[in-house]
This record gives C-alpha cells, structure tokens and sequence, in this order.
C-alpha cells in the first residue's frame, strides 16, 4: 500500500517512480568491500577481549581440521588495506549500512558496537538492529528469480551455521536458493563436487577447492568458531567415555557412567534441558534436549566428532559399492521402553513420516528427499538412493525412529502437537519414569536395554535450558552434575566452582556475517 | 444487595469482551505469528513457503483476524479454551497444572504480608514520632523502591547459595510427597513477592490506626478505664482494618501477575512463567486465557471487595 501511495504521490509530483521508489543500488555486490570489511574487523582482539579468548577466530566458514584448505587469507586487521579497498572500490562513505542481528544476549550487543567501531575508523557507517517477530522471513526471503534485486532489505546479517554436515555450510548458496547470494554457475559447481561423493578423500579436495573460491568472494565473512563447553560435577565419572559434540549424539558411554551416591546413597545425577510444556521431538534439534539424548536410539552410532562408526540398534549394515543402497539388520529382540517390539516397520514409518514435518533437520531431509525405495524384510531394511547423498550415514547416526505404535495416523504438520509429547516412549538406555511438568523428569535405567543397563541409578532433569541463568545456580546448589553450553559468561563463573569441570570441546558452529551481494536491495 | 451484584456480574461480560478483543489485537499487532516463533531462523531457511502455509493452516493462523477472534469468542463460550500452539496441550490442563502453582504462592505471600504488615503498621501507629517508627518507615520506603527480583536474586545467594538453609528455586523433587516436603521451596518466593505489599499493607495500616486512634470512642474506651492493649487491638485495631481488608482484596488478583517475576527467578513452575513462554512464542490462545484469567479476578475482586465493605461498614449502601 506505501508503494501504490509513493507512485501516486510521485505521479502528482510528476516524478518517474523510479525517483521515488528506486531499489538502492548495493555497493556490497563489489567483492573489494567485502575484502575491506573483513581487513577492518579486529576479530584477534574481540576474542580476546569481548570473548575472553574463549572463541577461535575463523578464516573460512569449516572448521579447523582435515577439511580446512592451506594458505587461506585470514583477512588479519589491516585498516590501511581496508581503506585502500574501499577507494579502489569507489566506496560512498555517505551510505549507512544496515546490520541485522537475531541473538538477545549483551554479547552480541557488544559485538556490534566493535563493529560499528571498527567500520567506522575505514570509513564505512553501519547501524544495527535486532529482527523481531518472523526472523526466518526477513532473513531467508528469497528474490524473484531472474532478478538482481534481494527481497531482504538488510545489508549484512549476523548469524550462525551449526552444521551436522559440512555440506551444509554452502548447500545454502546454490543458485536460487539464498536470499543474499545472487547465483554462480562456478560456485554452483564446486557444490555439485561436494555432494557429489561419499569418498572423503575426493569431499576434502572439493571442500578444500570451495574454501579457496570463498576466501575471495567472501559470500559470508567469517568471524569466529563458536566451542561448546561441556560441564560436569566431581560426582559423576565416564568411566573413559568420551567427549564430543554434545549438540548432537555421539557414543559418550553412558551405560558405564557411576556416580558418587547422594546423602539418600543412590546414584543420582541432576542435569538441564527437561520441558516446561512438551518434550521436543527430535527430528529438529536431535541431540539438544535430554529425552533425546539418553531416551532415544539410532540405527547407528558415531564418535565425539560425529563421525559414523558402528551399530547401535543395527546389529551391522552395509552400503553398495556406489553409495546407492543400504542395508541395515536390527539387533534381535529390541523393544521400546513399553515393552512392546522395535522393528523394521518403526523405522521404515519413521522416515515416511518424517520427510512431512516442516522444519526437519535438513540433513535428513537431504537424505530422505533422495530415497528411492525403502522395504523390510524381517530385520533387515532395504534403503535404496536415487541420487548418492553424501551423508547418509550421518544421517541414520542421529536420526531416531520413533515408536509406530504410539504415534500412526499423526498429521506430520501437527507432530509436536501429538499427546505422545507429554510423556514419550523411547528405545535409549534410560526411560521416562516420572514426570512432573515444569518441575523435573526422572529418568530410570531400561531393564531390557540391549546395550547393557546403566550404572546410574536416576538421572533427574529440570527444565533450565541450555543458555539461561540458572544453570549457574543450580550447579552452585550441587543441582547439575553434566550439561553443556555456549555462553562464556557461563563458562567462566562454572570454572570458578571447585565441584565443577568445564571441557571444551570444537563442533562445526562459525559465525559470521552474511553479506548481501545482490546488485540492488529492496527498500 | 443481591441486584447490586447481579447488576456488577453482567457488567462484567461485555467489559471481558472489550478487554479480551484488545489483548488479541495487541497480540495481532505484535510482529510475527507463533509460527515464526516455533521455527528457528536456521531450520526456517530449509522450508519452503508452502511447508509455512501448511503449518499456519494446521494451527488455524491463515484465517483473518476476526474470524479468528470470533472462532476464539464462540469456543470459549462452549468451554472450549483451545489448545497451545506450540506444544498442542488443551489449555484447561495447562491452567490445572500451574495454577495451583502460583495460587498458593500468592496466597502465602498474601498472609505474609497481611500479618507482617498490619503488626509493623501498627506498632508504627503506636509508636508514632519515636526512633522505631522512623525506622519502620525508612524499612518500609525501601521495600517499596527496591525491584522484587534484586530482592529475589539476592536472598537465593544469601540464604541458598551461601547458608543453603533453603532450596535454590523449583518447587518439587523426587520423593516429595506432603506440603511439608515442598514447605523450604516456597519460604523465599513467598517471602520476597510479599515484601512489597508488606510495605504498603504496612503504611496503610499504620495511617488507619492512627486515624482510628483519634476517634472518640476511643477517648470513650480510655474514659471508661479499659486497659491500653484492650483500646488498641480490640477496639482500635478493628476499626482500622476495614481499609486494610479492602486494600488486601484489590492487591490479591494482582498478585497472581505480579508473580510473573519471582517466578522466573526462583523457577517457580506457575502461571506467571508460563506466561512469558507464551508471550514470547506468540502462543494466543494461551495468552489470551491466562490475560483473561488475571482480568476476571480483579473485576471478582473488586465485586467482593465492594460486598465486603458493605457488610462491614453500615454506612455504605450499594446501589
């Protein structure tokens, strides 16, 4: 309606509408700028200072290890080079960029302030804001296609990829799919090469090719990894169980954990993540809340790093020589937590049902989107691929199926919905025995566990997130005795208690700051 | 008396209505929809517009705005309060699960501060022009200005996180069976929501007694050769409790909102939390419900407060 109203308005005023409602044209398509914003962004010192060095700074959107390419321009502080950019770009030093930002914590508020610091002693002014009410819109808006014109209207966005795979990092930009990357048949290319293979010599060379092409175009700049701290109290012991990405499943040998009896002599641990109004299902976040990390099973298991590594309700599985089909055989006589059998039909109705839920882990509904046929035949179940997806495996290592008997005939669009979610049946070495809505669940071994029944004897968990204030509280009121976070405020006042221990662990989360590149920006 | 009050009972439905259609346009006007809210910016980018589409029509978000306000109107005069948004929950359950929560949170918070606060108000009174009634009133200044969650924040870590004479918030664990067992939980929440209202209860008793203390028929009394506690609490004491009694009634519905605070801090599992996860997550029907709730009980207050008045106080007529 603004828009009718300005061409009206500028027809009375006997403007062109153009005049009065041009898209601004965007210095940002220009890769010499964003060369300049990287070199003007002290990103050592805000990591030292705004992080407490409790960050790793980036030079590419994958995390450090085999998959990072050699001799990546880092873009180190260089405020000199930045300012020469900007003039060789012929940068209007006028324009006020607009930085966009979704987090509500006073870290990223301090961040933008460095940032709007460090942009403007180069010359370029920024102003910043947080997106409310529909965020994934206004960041994720895509432009007509065809057109040069964003259909977002920031300038640069502030955000993170917490990627279970790394194809996720740029499967984003692909031609039509990104709201601030214009298409590139080049860059659309070496995405094919990424997905394109399960063999992880020839994924490291094409990772390692994308990184090299990123690292001057700079479709995101990256700032910073993001670690995750994992917590525990001097009451529990892993017995030698390892440590890994706690946002996702790994096998962290839990059965085999012991904990030093409380005044009442049991074994019990106190931990976080339990639901205030419905368990959360885990075929979006599987591996952040409690239920789904020690109630839940997967076909296969991974290590600390997620990377595949045997069965956990498969007694074994083979993959085709082509990476086209997979076979998995259950272990003989799982049950879910009911008693009632676990078999091949749970899991082939998990997937079917899965791929309707809106908001599905994307990279399971990669993987699921490229299933061609899925049959049983007793215990084995038959998987074949239309097209090769890469991380298949990744996939059937985080992905838990759920009991068909409980939950059949659900509206996949009204999943979280279902009553299932006040009290959930699970297959994982612990099961729901009570719970208190709001207050705690308490989870007790499963008897009929096929891994073996696990030492502790009672794991309760309250409903204090992952981020919030009282989990500095509650493991000071010997209330948590293992969890995990981001916050380095958390880490810090955790590292002061003498009961506690805080291990930090590298995961696949890089923030960054999304440039929009489009030639022009909607107004 | 009993037209007055069924006058006052009909009253109240067009006013609930009024208010109700307000608080969904608030909600209306606010940006996004509880959908935006249920999924995260990350997964949002992978869904396509028609998955949005698909997931507004569920949750019924795809009709205009009255029709929603009207199906909304229609089902809650079917008792029928609808479901939450985000976790499918019936809303009746929600409200059966906390309510008890922070009911007898407010309801503890109330005597304390009633009793507290009428024996201050009162020594005050008695005490008028001297060092302690200064030193009430400075006590009772800083309770009003000082924010219940500094309070809050302060009292865990002195007497849990330090003392640890009393639990860290929460308000059950395993094995609890009796109020007995749940009593250490609520001591501190209780005690810091009533602490503002002790201060005012406090102040307004005070100013009562010693309005009543000037009275005549306690001249009367002392004339009459009473002992001193007997004119104060007995004859005093009474007069100056009707304002207090209907001070007390209009803050009790307004200490169910007023929990929305303590009830964070001390992860107390009542409406009030409850009612931030639903502003926040743009839940509408739930918002709606525990808004409406807070609403009904004033105007239920306020009613009462009325009838009480008149029954204790002969000079007041309702008409």
């Amino acid at each position: 309606m603004n828009k009718a109203l300005g061409i009206a308005l500028a027809a009375a005023l006997q403007m062109t509408t153009t005049h009065a409602y041009a898209d601004r044209a965007n210095q940002l398509s220009d890769e010499r700028v964003r060369q300049a914003i990287a070199y003007a962004i002290d990103m050592d010192t805000i990591v030292d200072t705004l992080f407490e060095g409790k960050a790793i700074v980036a030079d590419s959107m994958i995390p450090n290890g085999g998959f990072k390419a050699d001799g990546l321009n880092a873009y180190g502080y260089d405020p000199e080079k930045a300012r020469a950019l900007l003039k060789e770009a012929g940068w209007d030093e006028t324009q006020v960029l607009d930085v966009v930002y979704y987090y509500g914590d006073q870290l990223t508020a301090d961040l933008m302030v460095a940032l709007q610091a460090y942009l403007g002693d180069v010359g370029v002014q920024m102003t910043y804001r947080k997106l409310e009410g529909d965020v994934g819109g206004q960041l994720n808006a895509l432009p007509a296609s065809g057109t040069d014109t964003s259909a977002v209207t920031w300038d640069i966005a502030y955000g993170a990829k917490a990627a279970l795979a790394l194809q996720e990092y740029y499967n984003g930009y692909q031609t039509g799919k990104s709201s601030y990357t214009p298409g590139d048949a080049a860059r659309d290319e070496l995405i094919a090469r990424i997905n394109g293979t399960s063999n992880v010599e020839e994924q490291k060379l094409a990772f390692k090719d994308f990184e090299r092409y990123e690292n001057t175009v700079l479709s995101d700049i990256p700032l910073y990894y993001q670690q995750l701290f994992i917590y525990e109290s001097d009451r529990l012991d892993r017995n030698g169980g390892q440590y890994g990405n706690e946002q996702f499943n790994y096998d962290w040998g839990i059965v085999n954990w012991t904990a030093e009896p409380d005044e009442t002599g049991k074994q019990t641990l106190y931990t976080n993540t339990a639901p205030s109004q419905f368990f959360e299902h885990p075929w979006l976040n599987p591996g952040v809340y409690v239920f789904s990390k020690i109630g839940l099973d997967h076909l296969l298991t991974a290590d600390g790093s997620l990377a595949p590594t045997g069965g956990q309700l498969a007694e074994s599985y083979e993959v085709a020589a082509d990476g086209l089909s997979v076979s998995f055989d259950l272990k003989d006589g799982l049950t879910w937590h009911d008693g009632q059998p676990l078999t091949g039909e749970d899991v082939v109705w998990s997937i079917e049902t899965a791929k309707g839920i809106p908001g599905l882990n994307p990279v399971f509904a990669n993987t699921f989107d490229a299933i061609s046929d899925i049959s049983t035949d007793g215990d084995v179940i038959n998987i074949s691929f239309a097209k090769l997806d890469p991380n298949m495996l990744l996939t059937f290592s985080q992905f838990a199926p759920l009991p068909k008997h409980l939950l059949e005939g659900v509206n996949p669009v009204e999943f979280q919905q279902h009553p299932f979610w006040q009290n959930p049946v699970g297959s994982g070495p612990f099961k729901i025995e009570e719970v208190q809505m709001n207050d705690y669940v308490r989870f007790v071994p499963f008897a009929d566990y096929h891994g073996g029944v696990a030492k502790v004897e009672e794991i309760v968990a309250f409903p204090s997130g992952e981020n919030d204030g009282n989990i500095i509280k509650n493991a000071t009121a010997g209330r948590l005795d293992f969890g995990f976070t981001k916050s380095v405020a958390d880490v810090q006042s955790l590292e002061e208690m003498e009961h506690m221990r805080v291990i930090p662990a590298d995961i696949p989360y890089t923030r960054s700051l999304r440039i929009n590149k489009f030639a022009n920006i909607s107004e | 008396m009993l037209t007055f009050i069924i006058r006052r009972l009909l009253i109240v439905i067009p006013m609930l209505l009024v208010i109700s259609f307000l608080v969904y346009l608030g909600l209306e006007l606010t940006p996004g929809d509880a959908v935006s809210h249920m999924i995260d910016p990350e997964a949002a980018s992978q869904m396509s517009p028609a998955q949005f589409e698909a997931l507004r029509e569920a949750l019924g978000l795809n009709k205009s705005f009255l029709e929603r306000y009207a199906t909304w109107v229609y089902n809650m005069l079917h008792g029928d309060f609808g479901r939450s948004l985000s976790g499918g929950v019936p809303i009746s359950e929600i409200f059966l699960d906390r309510l008890p929560a922070t009911l007898e949170l407010s309801f503890l918070a109330l005597l304390f501060s009633t009793v507290i606060g009428c024996s201050l108000g009162t020594i005050s009174a008695l005490k008028r022009g001297t060092a302690t009634d200064s030193s009430l009133t400075v006590i009772g200044m800083l309770g009003v200005s000082i924010p219940e969650f500094f309070f809050g924040l302060v009292s865990i870590l002195i007497f849990a996180l330090h003392l640890r004479w009393l639990p860290v918030g929460g308000r059950l664990m395993p094995g609890y069976e009796t109020f007995l067992d749940r009593a250490p939980h609520i001591i501190l929440p209780a005690l810091v929501l009533s602490l503002m209202m002790t201060a005012g209860v406090m102040r307004y008793s005070r100013a009562a007694m010693l309005d009543s203390l000037s009275r005549e028929f306690i001249r009367t009394a002392r004339s009459k050769g009473l002992p001193e506690w007997r004119i104060n609490f007995v004859h005093g004491f009474r007069v100056a409790l009707t304002p207090v009694v209907v001070l007390i009634g209009f803050r009790l519905p307004t200490l169910i909102g007023g929990s929305v605070i303590i009830e964070e801090v001390f992860q107390w599992p009542g409406i009030g939390s409850e009612f931030i996860g639903a502003v926040r997550g743009a839940d509408y029907p739930l918002v709606m419900m525990i808004a409406l709730f807070s609403v009904f009980a004033v105007l239920m207050a306020s009613l009462i407060v009325d009838v009480l008045t008149a029954i204790i106080d002969p000079r007041v007529r309702l008409s």
